[in-house]
């Protein structure tokens, strides 16, 4: 039982005499030992320290107090350290009697190999940007957004449904209003459906295909900790890197996941770099689809996300002072991802997704619908367009916005629709893909910040970004006149 | 990995009390790292009745379920992950309060094998904490794969407490830790 193996334990004699001291001194009882109380107390625990002195009687409290600091005094390190050094020790004499370990295979070695390549920044950076050419640009962005998306577009929607829809409606409902709603330019088949089978479902079925891979293979850790020497460089704690690359994922899930980081002050800034400056799949999807033919226009745009998240993450760091803790992660070994573990997450996201946002685009159009009817949507518009004038955009940008409020995907595949139009200019295009990306996060996103931040600092940031999208916006194109346009 | 926890999320402000369905059964708590596999073992234990709700005064979540090992039904809870006893994070003290406060019947800490020499000290300090520890260690095969050999039963000795070997995701292992827990809860009773 567990006296043999207590026997076995050489702590320090002076840890040990202050261990037996504090443990007779306990007379109540805890829902653990008395030893391992005495222990917690050594190493500093703040939880059961005030849980012994509400139990104890304030003798009994003080004396303990006074061992604990006459302890302390006798060593260099901390309790906590002194204490967790002697038990890696036990640990590894227990080890290395009962681990053997082998020396390597020929198969460890390749995978060794990979390994170390892909934790180098020097070949860990080139990696990177293959696993983003190929799983990426090359198969979401030209297959499942090129080749899918006008497949179903043009051969599907526009040559067949469109017109079955427009034809039926025009000849079996006789009100225009009850017309608009179900086809025509904003109706719920003709937009809504079509956005969201259309466009949206192939891009991101292909980006969750490429997602489920990479993560299943266990590269996104080593992503993470590639980011990690850029996040301490701009002062961000390295934990801050596991919920922002869970955002390229999705924003809302890694939100809820900002509460695994330490402080107040971390949660807040990863917050709201999650909220402003980290596309979630959906969306980088379909800004993926939307740049993917112009290279030029991708690079100033990632470029450009890239510095405002630097920029802000920065300056946020800067605004609110503390240190950085250390950090340890956890980096499984690379595995051969399973097609059947691939296609279920592949599924479910998926299946997921399409039970969120169809309702939701739906109600997007019924609302369209409404603001046009009720002339509130013009209303709308007309007050973009100043907006969209400063940012060199043509008015017709301003609904591509609006969608934007329902979902940032959404707006993303507005834009799609202007650009197929060819009403876009390649400086046009970055910068409303610029601006659409960091605008408003969705409506779930921000439902989960108000949830685990509060309505504050859910608000606060909202506050922020709103009027820093279009700011941002604004700068990215006077600067791109200035060099010319792209 | 994002969207398993939707289940049926009772999430505000509610007593994290047991549910009524888990009234008055004997309780086995998973603890140890996180991604460690303390979830698939959950879900291989559970099945039939999962809830899923925030810890009180906090929004850490904890999964409770029933699973029936031999002619019983226990109550399982899966904590959220923690690295030692002495904790760090808000989910690391939840994950420590529900070791103290759910009395149970049997404590699973669950180890990734490869990484057994940093898991390690956690059960050192579960087992000097008294608790009725059963040891796992899981992804044996990648441990294997890197060439380690643990002999499982001189650490049993060594520790004196249980210990299984095991491989979660292919269901290996799951019978016996069920023996192991059985035979324990007997004991006890």
């Amino acid at each position: 039982m567990p006296g043999s193996l207590a026997s076995e334990y050489s702590y320090p004699p002076e840890i040990q005499a202050a261990i037996n001291t504090i443990e007779d001194s306990l007379k109540h009882s805890y829902n653990l030992s008395k030893r391992s109380v005495a222990f917690l107390l050594l190493q500093g625990d703040e939880e059961i320290y005030r849980l012994v002195e509400a139990k104890e009687d304030s003798n009994a409290f003080m004396f303990i107090q006074k061992i604990i600091q006459k302890t302390a005094k006798q060593f260099n390190e901390s309790l906590n350290y002194v204490i967790s050094v002697k038990r890696q020790e036990q640990v590894n004499n227990i080890l290395t009697e009962t681990v053997e370990i082998k020396p390597e295979k020929g198969l460890k070695n390749s995978n060794g190999l990979i390994n170390e390549l892909t934790f180098n920044p020097i070949t860990g950076v080139p990696i990177l940007l293959l696993v983003l050419y190929f799983g990426l640009y090359k198969f979401v962005g030209v297959f499942g957004a090129g080749t899918l998306v006008d497949y179903l577009e043009i051969e599907i929607f526009e040559a067949y449904i469109n017109p079955l829809v427009n034809s039926w409606v025009a000849s079996y409902i006789p009100w225009p209003a009850i017309q608009d709603l179900v086809a025509n330019e904003y109706g719920i088949v003709t937009l809504g459906i079509r956005y969201a089978i259309a466009i949206i479902l192939p891009i991101v079925g292909t980006f969750f295909i490429a997602f489920s891979i990479i993560e299943d293979s266990g590269y996104l850790p080593r992503l993470a900790l590639l980011v990690d020497r850029i996040f301490k460089g701009i002062g961000l704690n390295g934990r801050a890197v596991i919920p922002m690359t869970l955002g390229f994922g999705c924003d809302t899930m890694a939100t809820m996941v900002t509460r695994t980081l330490e402080t107040k002050r971390e949660r807040v800034i990863s917050t709201l770099l999650l909220a402003l400056a980290i596309p979630c799949s959906a969306q980088l999807g379909v800004i993926l689809a939307l740049l993917s033919g112009k290279p030029q226009a991708l690079a100033v745009w990632t470029g450009f996300i890239i510095l405002v998240f630097l920029l802000v993450g920065y300056l946020t760091a800067k605004l609110m002072p503390g240190e950085n803790p250390m950090f340890y992660m956890e980096v499984p070994p690379l595995r051969m991802p399973s097609i059947l573990n691939v296609f279920s997450k592949t599924y479910t996201r998926m299946q997921w997704y399409l039970f969120e946002i169809l309702p939701i685009f739906i109600l997007a159009s019924v609302l369209i619908w409404a603001g046009k009817l009720t002339g509130l949507f013009d209303i709308v518009i007309k007050a973009l367009e100043p907006v969209m004038k400063l940012l060199g955009l043509p008015p017709d940008a301003a609904v591509a916005f609006l969608f934007g409020f329902f979902r940032r995907d959404y707006g993303a595949a507005g834009l799609y629709d202007l650009q197929q139009g060819g009403l876009l200019t390649t400086t046009q295009l970055v910068v409303a893909a610029a601006t659409l990306t960091l605008f408003v996060p969705c409506i779930a996103q921000f439902s989960v910040m108000i949830k685990e931040r509060g309505l504050k600092t859910a608000l606060a940031v909202a506050g922020f970004i709103f009027p820093f999208a279009f700011l941002a916006g604004y700068a990215l194109y006077r600067v791109l006149m200035l060099i010319g346009g792209i | 990995m994002f969207f398993r926890k939707s289940k049926s999320n009772n999430s505000c402000c509610g007593s994290d009390t047991d549910p009524i369905e888990l009234h008055g059964l004997k309780k086995i708590v998973l603890v140890g790292n996180p991604n460690v596999g303390k979830s698939v073992l959950f879900n291989r234990l559970t099945g039939s009745y999962v809830t899923v709700s925030n810890y009180p005064g906090t929004t850490v979540e904890v999964s409770r379920g029933k699973a029936k090992i031999g002619n019983e039904n226990f109550a399982v809870v899966d904590t959220p992950g923690m690295y030692s006893m002495h904790p760090i994070t808000e989910e690391e003290a939840v994950s420590r309060r529900l070791l103290l406060d759910e009395h149970p019947e049997a404590v699973i800490h669950v180890i990734d094998a490869k990484n057994i020499q940093r898991m390690l000290p956690l059960t050192l300090q579960l087992i000097e904490a008294d608790l009725p520890i059963i040891l796992t260690l899981n992804m044996m095969d990648e441990a294997e794969k890197a060439g380690m050999k643990i002999n499982v039963r001189l650490l049993e000795k060594k520790l004196g407490i249980s210990v299984i070997s095991a491989v979660f995701i292919r269901n290996v292992g799951i019978e016996e830790l069920k023996r192991v827990v059985e035979n324990n809860a007997r004991l006890v009773s």
